[in-house]
């Protein structure tokens, strides 16, 4: 057998190397914004210590909290929207026929884009003049409805919804149907004897067993709203009037638009205090409903 | 035939979902002013050289090379720390272990756009900004903890004994993990490869914020002067738009099921 010492320098040659990446490029970042939040910083020249007058300012801007509303937006949908379509898709995909294979590749599909692809795509659907949505509704004989969808602040919101929406069905389709076959088959046989079947063994039975794929789910709905930057980006950066802008769309645009790093720095600490704040939130919530 | 309603309702359904796929393909073969007038149709005749335009237009050649150096480089850097570490991880037991796998698990909660701005400061004060390592390294030490996540997991399940009569031939713990630990864990690796090739091609939040330069720009980065630049010239939106997108839906349609497994785990970092 080889030594000790041998084994303990063969542990932190392996480990150093992903270690110093890992906590030099993701962990540390989190400490710095913290830190610089605490300045009032153009990006060149002096920083000026301004103690937490940076924090205050964002939780007492109306835009910050718009753009809080519209990443709740972003969680209805992603709930209300995906988890319900995905478990339905589950339900009705279970056996796996190469027909069904072939359903369930195609609604994974556009999780393989670059969401600059789909955004340009979906910019050009919604065009008032060109896009594909109002030549549909012209065609349908519905032309009082066509709208310029992204320039509408009251429902631009809920108009990139829909691409997030199409966007991340995949997925949740894959752990719902991962865990449907989970089930024993006993299960079944027993719910059919008993005579639970359509909508009643769905609640009685399905929902139960696989309540704790449901609830990664929804906490991955409620985390995944804080990263929908780039389509919004490619899309409407955050207008009309920040009609669509969403907190890592409003740290963007503080930094790199109007160059307040410290300010940014801020924005950044705030969002990763929310989204650690929602995913422990939401699993405590989750917990509760299970006892 | 409640099988037979059920079954149209979901070819609809997926015909519906890869609609605007379609559409963008179809487009790229017309003319402007056939994109205009007829949106559902088929083009008259089929405009290939939008392809050789788009391609030339946005510098789609430098932005492709840019991707494959910038992709392939990190996803060597993370399959191979990322398995070290994990053997480590999984194999082995010393102070600090749990310590250091919580802190890696840690990293699938913390929103990488978060860091953007101290990540930016930092880059540009060690004269980064603007290289290929702004973009391979931060994509690397982002993906580590889904690789050490995914190979340790794997690894965790393999018998002792294995190692033991490697150790007892005279083999070393190098030795080991690059004859037992890497075949072994080939499957998870696989899986790791495919999330990262397709997070790091498709990525676009650091390249727009740690490259300018026109020679450094990726798929992604070039592809977005579409969004505003020549916007209004839609044959060559959608002709670019589809020859970036190519890569990506080859790759799915040859490896789907590990794409699908290994976005079911990634999904645990969304």
């Amino acid at each position: 057998m080889r030594s000790w010492s041998h084994q303990r320098s063969f542990i932190a040659i392996s480990l150093t190397p992903a270690l110093l990446l890992y906590v030099l490029f993701v962990i540390v970042p989190i400490f710095w914004s913290a830190y610089y939040g605490f300045f009032d910083w153009k990006g060149l020249g002096e920083a000026r210590f301004i103690g937490l007058d940076n924090f205050v300012e964002a939780l007492t801007d109306p835009v910050f909290w718009l753009s809080f509303k519209n990443n709740m937006i972003v969680v209805a949908a992603s709930v209300f929207g995906q988890v319900p379509i995905a478990l339905l898709l589950a339900l009705l995909l279970k056996r796996g026929t190469w027909f069904q294979r072939f359903i369930r590749s195609a609604v994974f599909m556009p999780m393989v884009l670059s969401s600059v692809v789909i955004g340009i795509i979906w910019s050009n659907i919604y065009h008032p003049q060109t896009g594909l949505l109002n030549a549909l509704l012209t065609a349908v004989g519905l032309e009082e409805w066509k709208h310029a969808w992204l320039s509408d602040p009251s429902i631009a919101m809920w108009m990139i919804a829909i691409p997030l929406i199409w966007n991340y069905i995949g997925p949740y389709l894959i752990m719902f149907l991962a865990a449907l076959h989970s089930i024993p088959s006993e299960l079944d046989d027993a719910a059919q004897l008993d005579g639970a079947v359509g909508l009643r063994k769905l609640v009685q039975i399905t929902l139960p067993l696989i309540w704790d794929t449901l609830k990664v789910a929804i906490v991955l709905c409620i985390s995944g709203s804080l990263k929908a930057f780039d389509l919004i980006y490619v899309m409407t950066n955050g207008g009309p009037a920040h009609a669509t802008e969403l907190l890592a769309s409003y740290m963007y645009n503080s930094t790199f638009t109007v160059y307040r790093f410290g300010y940014g720095s801020a924005v950044s600490t705030l969002i990763v205090i929310i989204s650690l704040l929602m995913v422990a939130g939401s699993q405590r919530l989750m917990r509760k409903e299970t006892h | 035939m409640k099988q037979m309603l059920v079954s149209s309702s979901l070819g609809i359904y997926a015909l519906v979902t890869l609609y605007p796929l379609m559409w963008l393909f179809m487009s790229a073969l017309k003319t402007n002013a056939e994109f205009y007038a007829s949106p559902f149709g088929l083009p008259a005749t089929w405009q290939w050289s939008n392809f050789a335009r788009a391609w030339e237009v946005s510098g789609m050649g430098t932005a492709m090379v840019n991707s494959l150096i910038v992709t392939s480089t990190a996803l060597v850097l993370t399959l191979l720390l990322g398995a070290l570490a994990a053997y480590v991880l999984a194999r082995f037991s010393f102070r600090g272990r749990s310590i250091i796998h919580l802190l890696f698990v840690l990293g699938m909660l913390i929103p990488i756009h978060s860091t953007l701005v101290p990540l930016f400061i930092m880059m540009s004060k060690m004269g980064m900004l603007n290289t290929y390592a702004a973009l391979i390294l931060p994509y690397t030490a982002f993906e580590l903890p889904i690789a050490v996540f995914v190979v340790a997991a794997y690894l965790a399940n393999i018998p002792k004994e294995m190692e033991e009569a490697a150790l007892v031939d005279g083999s070393n713990y190098y030795g080991i993990f690059y004859r037992i630990m890497l075949p072994v864990a080939l499957p998870a690796l696989a899986t790791v490869a495919i999330l990262g090739f397709l997070r790091f091609w498709n990525d676009f939040a650091f390249a727009l914020v740690f490259i300018n330069s026109p020679a450094l720009k990726t798929l992604p980065l070039s592809l977005s002067v579409f969004a505003t630049g020549y916007a209004t010239d839609y044959k060559l939106t959608m002709a670019a738009l589809s020859l970036a997108a190519l890569p990506t839906i080859v790759i799915y349609i040859l490896f789907q099921e590990q794409v699908m497994k290994g976005m079911a785990a990634g999904a645990v970092k969304g």
